[in-house]
């Protein structure tokens, strides 16, 4: 039969009906409909999280030196959430922004992932992976050379901290091999160990019962914002914040922005930047003239209050410089505060039951003014709570076993014997340990050669010095820089060869106290997942390296491990350790006032006899003494009309680590607009400047330019600019970097005239419309 | 501040077979806030919320299930003051009539729904189909979109929660008051042979994040619970209490001004709280 | 005009039509003796022949062929004897067990079979395969998991077993009596484990609840795992609805 068209589509629309109705009387239909459906719910590139058993692990926050217990909840292998320890001394279940991040930092893309040897230029970010052995080879020729050639001194090290064993192991590494150039960043700590060290002659961190003070005066401390040890303050702030009107702490804050420390206080007062030292003097001639001051302290525990005598004259107290300087007018010329709000807040300081002045900067990351911090430690002696319940109070560490002494050979002590490159604890500034601020300057000043190479440890001073255009000059004048780096931040990404360390959650690591706590905790750092990548732990890295120099240094470093090691000097605090993560010394507490000081007049001296002891010559008796000296900011007022001062936000991470992605999400839409940053101007200065909300401009400061946005905020202080600190990266990844503007790169260092320590607070500026 | 509608809603405490029936809210004090944000970012990482690079403060593309807002009293320089007020889903439970809550009542495809054992507004992704009549209908803009699949750098997924599943492109999210925790909780309880939670067994994890203690959680009709009393506070108010949403979130703050910016003032009504 | 008579005026143009379309098609083959195609009353058979056919080719296809094109299957990693362990170490809790945390175990982990076969007990190829591939190299054996729900439901154990007390074989069959492991079937389309939607093609398979009315349970010998949809679980969850009770949906999703 031929196949016709009529037949042809007869056959086609008979099959297709029959097809049609011979599927829909089968399941299938049905069930590849239902399939599609959760078919489209599945989409393969949707991750599917493991499920299996949950554990929880507890270790310490590396992130900060805040040192908050972390409990890391697991599921089987993988890190799944890291929160608050629950009972830990520090921060009782507490956690803060970035430690909660923590795990996108471990897992992020931003770990270095096997030791790294450059390829391209120098921050060009071309790597190559090497071998750990051919890696730490690289380090120990290049070492070698120096110290054979007589150089062992132009290696210097520069670590985030001192404390614990990984620095001593650093610093070891140096003494054995024979440079003095271990240095440490530094922050506001520094200065009040050094204010402590001379106005109470004990070398230890300074510490604030914060939870029992009830009058809380803040020198500017950013305390909810990462000031201290974050989580900790922020739990004392709401001590503050609890109860009835009656029970209520009161919190003044003197700062020329509102930050949200401000914004939470009792009472905010806007003083002109900078003059804070000025306000503390102030505060103290009211409260020395109405004799409101702790006359039982004063009279038997301090030095230098009256006239004294000293070095065979008689010397001015601090009672007469104040009273004669510092009366409510004068200082109110100075900070712009007027004379009767000072009269009453000096009042009610002294008259509170436990009043405590707290100092340090936003989050005390710069080291700030000495005198401006003897000036307000001074006002805490006045009313008599040092070493008291709700006072300050310098806080020893807990013992751990001592070292065998470094073996030095020749070119050790040679070395040694060298002064150090910053020049700190010599010279001009014999009292200060570390001077990392100093350096841009003086590798620049010397046109290379004064350090041939530079090994970084858990510190990124690429990004956190200011001048970063000094920064990056002096960068390229260091031939070999090597970073140990976790993460490719702004260093490792300028260095020749990172040999990445493990990353905090996955290494055993001793942590001393953190800072300002009351009571000494010593902590340990157990690791709570296996290394992801191809990492070794620094200390034993650092180890090999010295072993395989050779000589002397092979017998610095006899321990079989870092482990081994950590385990001998924790002595027989390693097995509480190992099974609680920490030991706290419960009933702490400071020496009575009777035994408390080791100055040469064994009191509380306002009067400090210790310069003469450093052989510092002070040309006049106001320098022995707390007083105001204004660090005026740098740039001519006539060209920068308006003052640039760095905010510093607790959203935002602006030290070594970089800000995670979640934290940069949190930031608030007046703070950063995709990648451009916001720069905090009040109305009235906006419109003296033609300048409106969210408009374009170009920041200016005697060291650099930026663009920036324009967000009008009525508590700034008119004249005053603020830029948040911690944008601007051009390390970690896309997610951070390029996005808003370094404010380190903007402001230069401005040297405290007796530490040396970098003070700035702040540049002068313009702001004009893009 | 208008009154509290403290007691609407408070007759169901009978089981319904099970046992117990909850209705969960949160008070936070808005005094101890200190717009740190660690409740943001602990619930990002619990309910595994994903990121982009292009969404920086991009408040029409940003994930957030907790939001952390800051409000100023609008007064000029130095009489400024600034005040932070987290906001998680509200859980509202209208009144009378369940399907009051306002995203519940427009949902086409029951994807969201009120529980009334718990008092949580659940939300379902694999039924929800993206129509976003509820982010429309939601008075606190609690609800967000999921305008992209959610994409973790290589690596990065290891952290994710398996009690949560992450979601797919095309469907809309919210604060569930970490439910999956609620039944973890449960589920240990019913191992033990118990029906009843204690306090501390369902926390969300914004409420065990904050390092100010400025969130509490717990069963809003329950007197042993903390939350019953600290709502009862006088200094306690809701957000937008005119709309009559019932929610389950209550806040505390001893500042007038910061209770009166909680509500809505139109023309005139407005002039005596906001005098800037 | 009849209605019939209408039909067949309407059959024939179209016929006409066509059969000048047909010549046109045979003169441009160069072909001119093909039949005059009649009307006729078979003619009606040709639609039928073809539904009949269409029919049946497509319920064979329906029934058979894609039940087992959608589905792909995959042996386990190890020949696995649940009887011989259930003899061993009684019931189904010595391997499946509740952590402390309330959450359900499911399939043991290495370390579990670590506690008896660090090294092989027995003969038996298949241990000695494990402990060669799977204990020497302490890799986790990827078992794959016949009851896995999707990433979107949340299911508790504790929930089941402990308060409603109902027994693992009235869901996961008589598993403890099988002597080897059989093959995990998986939807190509879902990637969805065959036992959830049941291993009849009709879904006419019994849910667990079903076979919780039922007196000959012990005796049932060989009792096939049950099937695990939305559906069955309503069973029960959804009776809750026609109280008023709207948690439905948040109990079982995630």
């Amino acid at each position: 039969m031929k196949l016709g068209r009529r037949t042809f589509i007869e056959l086609a629309v008979g099959f297709a009906a029959g097809a049609g109705a011979g599927f829909m009387a089968t399941p299938v239909n049905w069930k590849l409909m239902d399939d599609m459906a959760i078919w489209t719910q599945n989409w393969p590139w949707v991750p599917v999280p493991d499920r299996g058993a949950v554990t929880q692990a507890d270790t310490i926050c590396k992130l900060c030196p805040g040192g908050c217990g972390i409990t890391v909840r697991k599921v089987e292998d993988r890190a799944t959430k890291i929160e608050g320890r629950v009972g830990y001394p520090v921060n009782d279940g507490g956690i803060c922004v970035l430690g909660t991040a923590g795990l996108q930092l471990l897992y992020g893309p931003w770990r270095v992932p096997a030791p790294m040897k450059r390829v391209g230029k120098r921050g060009a970010g071309k790597w190559e992976k090497i071998s750990w052995e051919a890696a730490i080879g690289e380090v120990v020729g290049k070492l070698g050379d120096l110290r054979n050639n007589g150089q062992a001194h132009k290696v210097a090290c520069v670590l985030g901290s001192d404390q614990g064993t990984v620095a001593q192991l650093f610093d070891r590494f140096l003494s054995s091999y024979g440079s003095p150039n271990f240095i440490c960043t530094t922050s506001s700590e520094d200065t009040y160990e050094l204010a402590t060290g001379l106005m109470e002659g004990v070398a230890a961190s300074r510490a604030y019962d914060l939870e029992g003070a009830d009058f809380i005066l803040s020198f500017g401390c950013g305390l909810i914002e990462g000031w201290g040890s974050p989580v900790r303050v922020i739990q004392a702030h709401s001590i503050w914040r609890s109860g009835n009107a009656n029970e209520r702490a009161t919190v003044v804050q003197i700062e020329p922005r509102l930050s949200n420390t401000a914004g939470k206080a009792d009472q905010w007062i806007a003083i002109n930047p900078g003059t804070e030292g000025a306000l503390a003097l102030g505060l103290a001639h009211v409260i020395i003239k109405e004799s409101l001051y702790d006359s039982n302290f004063i009279e038997k525990h301090a030095f230098g209050f009256e006239n004294c005598a000293f070095a065979g004259k008689t010397c001015m107290g601090f009672k007469e410089l104040v009273l004669n300087e510092y009366n409510p007018d004068a200082v109110s010329k100075i900070t712009g505060i007027p004379g009767s709000k000072i009269v009453s807040l000096a009042l009610a300081f002294a008259k509170a039951k436990h009043p405590l002045a707290v100092w340090g900067r936003g989050k005390g990351t710069t080291s700030g003014s000495l005198y401006e911090c003897m000036a307000v430690h001074a006002l805490n002696a006045l009313v008599g709570n040092i070493n008291k319940r709700g006072g300050v109070s310098a806080r020893p560490q807990l013992a751990t076993r001592q070292w065998p002494e470094v073996p030095q050979d020749n070119v050790a002590i040679a070395g040694n014997r060298m002064p150090r490159v910053d020049g700190a604890g010599s010279g001009q500034y014999p009292l200060t340990r570390y001077l990392p601020d100093r350096l841009p300057q003086i590798i620049n000043g010397q046109n290379g050669g004064a350090i041939e190479a530079l090994l970084v440890h858990e510190a990124d001073p690429y990004y956190t010095t200011l001048d970063s255009a000094a920064v990056a000059e002096a960068f390229d004048r260091i031939p070999f820089v090597v970073s140990f780096s976790t993460y490719f931040d702004e260093t490792a990404n300028q260095a020749d060869l990172i040999l990445p360390n493990h990353h905090y959650l996955e290494r055993w690591e001793d942590c001393p106290t953190p800072v300002g706590l009351r009571n000494p905790v010593l902590a340990l750092l157990r690791p709570a997942v296996s290394p992801q990548f191809n990492t070794r732990h620094v200390g034993d890295v650092i180890m090999e390296i010295g072993r395989d120099l050779g000589g002397s240094m092979s017998e610095a470093f006899a321990w079989e491990s870092y482990e081994a090691l950590l385990e001998e000097t924790m002595g027989d605090k390693w097995d509480t350790l190992q099974e609680t993560g920490y030991v706290e010394e419960k009933g702490y507490e400071p020496p009575a006032w009777g035994k408390a000081f080791q100055t040469a007049s064994r009191k509380f001296e306002f009067y400090v006899t210790a310069f003469d002891q450093a052989g510092m010559k002070m040309k006049e008796d106001q320098d022995y003494l707390p007083h105001y000296e204004p660090l005026e900011p740098e740039g001519d007022p006539a060209a920068y009309p308006l003052t640039l001062i760095p905010t510093e936000l607790m959203r935002l991470a602006d030290g070594a680590v970089g800000n995670p992605p979640f934290c940069i999400k949190t930031l608030e839409e007046t703070e950063l607009k995709g990648d451009e940053l916001f720069v905090e101007v009040n109305p009235k200065t906006a419109g003296d400047h033609g300048l409106s909300e969210g408009q374009p401009a170009i920041l200016e400061t005697p060291r650099g330019k930026a663009q920036v946005l324009v967000h009008l905020f009525e508590g700034i202080m008119p004249g005053v600019v603020g830029i948040p600190k911690g944008l601007g990266h051009q390390a970690y990844d896309d997610y951070l970097a390029g996005k808003g503007v370094n404010a380190n790169s903007l402001m230069g260092v401005v040297e405290d005239p007796v530490s040396g320590l970098c003070a700035t607070w702040g540049i002068r500026a313009k702001l004009t419309r893009a | 501040m208008k009154e509290a509608h403290h007691d609407e809603g408070h007759g169901h405490e009978e089981g319904h077979g099970h046992g117990t029936k909850y209705k969960f809210g949160m008070v936070i004090d808005l005094d101890k806030c200190t717009g740190c944000g660690a409740c943001m970012v602990a619930c990002m990482a619990e309910n595994n919320i994903p990121f982009r690079k292009e969404d920086t403060n991009n408040r029409l593309t940003q994930n957030f299930w907790m939001r952390v807002y800051k409000i100023s009293n609008g007064l000029p320089f130095p009489d400024t003051e600034i005040s932070y007020i987290p906001r998680p889903c509200q859980h509202c439970e209208g009144h009378g009539h369940h399907a009051a809550t306002p995203c519940v009542s427009v949902c086409p495809a029951t994807a969201t729904d009120y529980s009334e054992e718990t008092g949580i507004v659940s939300q379902i992704y694999t039924r929800c189909f993206g129509c976003r009549y509820c982010m429309a209908a939601c008075p606190y803009h609690v609800r967000v979109f999921n305008w992209w699949d959610a994409r973790w750098p290589k690596g990065m997924e290891k952290y994710l929660n398996p009690d949560v599943s992450p979601r797919m492109r095309g469907v809309v999210e919210k604060c569930s008051f970490c439910f999956h925790r609620f039944q973890r909780a449960r589920n240990k309880a019913y191992a033990e042979g118990r029906r009843e939670l204690r306090e501390d067994e369902y926390q969300t994890a914004c409420t065990q994040a904050c390092p100010a203690g400025a969130i509490t959680f717990g069963d809003l009709q329950n007197p042993e619970h903390k939350v019953h009393k600290l709502k009862d506070s006088p200094y306690a108010f809701r957000l937008l209490e005119k709309l009559g949403t019932n929610p389950k979130v209550y806040y505390l703050s001893q500042r007038d001004w910061v209770r009166k910016a909680a509500d809505v003032y139109m023309g005139e009504e407005g002039k005596d709280v906001f005098p800037g | 005009m009849s209605a019939e008579e209408e039909k067949d005026q309407t059959v024939a143009a179209g016929e006409q039509e066509e059969a000048s379309e047909e010549q046109a098609e045979e003169h441009a083959q160069g072909e001119a003796k093909g039949e005059p195609v009649e009307p006729g009353t078979w003619r009606f058979l040709i639609p039928l022949a073809a539904f009949f056919v269409g029919f049946v080719s497509h319920f064979v296809v329906g029934w058979v062929a894609l039940p087992v094109l959608l589905y792909a299957e995959k042996e386990q990693p190890i020949d696995f004897n649940h009887q011989l362990h259930v003899e061993e170490l009684g019931e189904c809790e010595g391997c499946h067990y509740f952590r402390e945390d309330g959450s359900f175990s499911g399939v043991p982990k290495l370390d579990n079979c670590l506690e008896c076969h660090e090294e092989a007990m027995g003969e038996n190829p298949e241990e000695a395969k494990f402990v060669a591939e799977y204990v020497e190299p302490g890799k986790e054996i990827p078992w794959l998991i016949y009851s896995r729900q999707p990433v979107c439901v949340f299911f508790s154990h504790a929930a089941h077993v402990n308060m409603a007390e109902i027994e693992c074989l009235i869901c996961h069959g008589s598993m403890g009596d099988s002597k080897h492991t059989r093959p995990y079937q998986y939807n190509r389309l879902t990637k969805y484990s065959r036992d959830i939607w049941g291993w009849n093609i009709a879904g006419m398979a019994e849910s667990g609840w079903e076979r919780l009315n039922r007196d000959d349970l012990a005796e049932a010998g060989d009792l096939e795992p049950a099937r695990m949809k939305m559906d069955d679980c309503a069973e029960c969850h959804e009776g809750h609805k026609g109280k008023g009770y709207r948690d439905a949906c948040f109990v079982c999703h995630k």
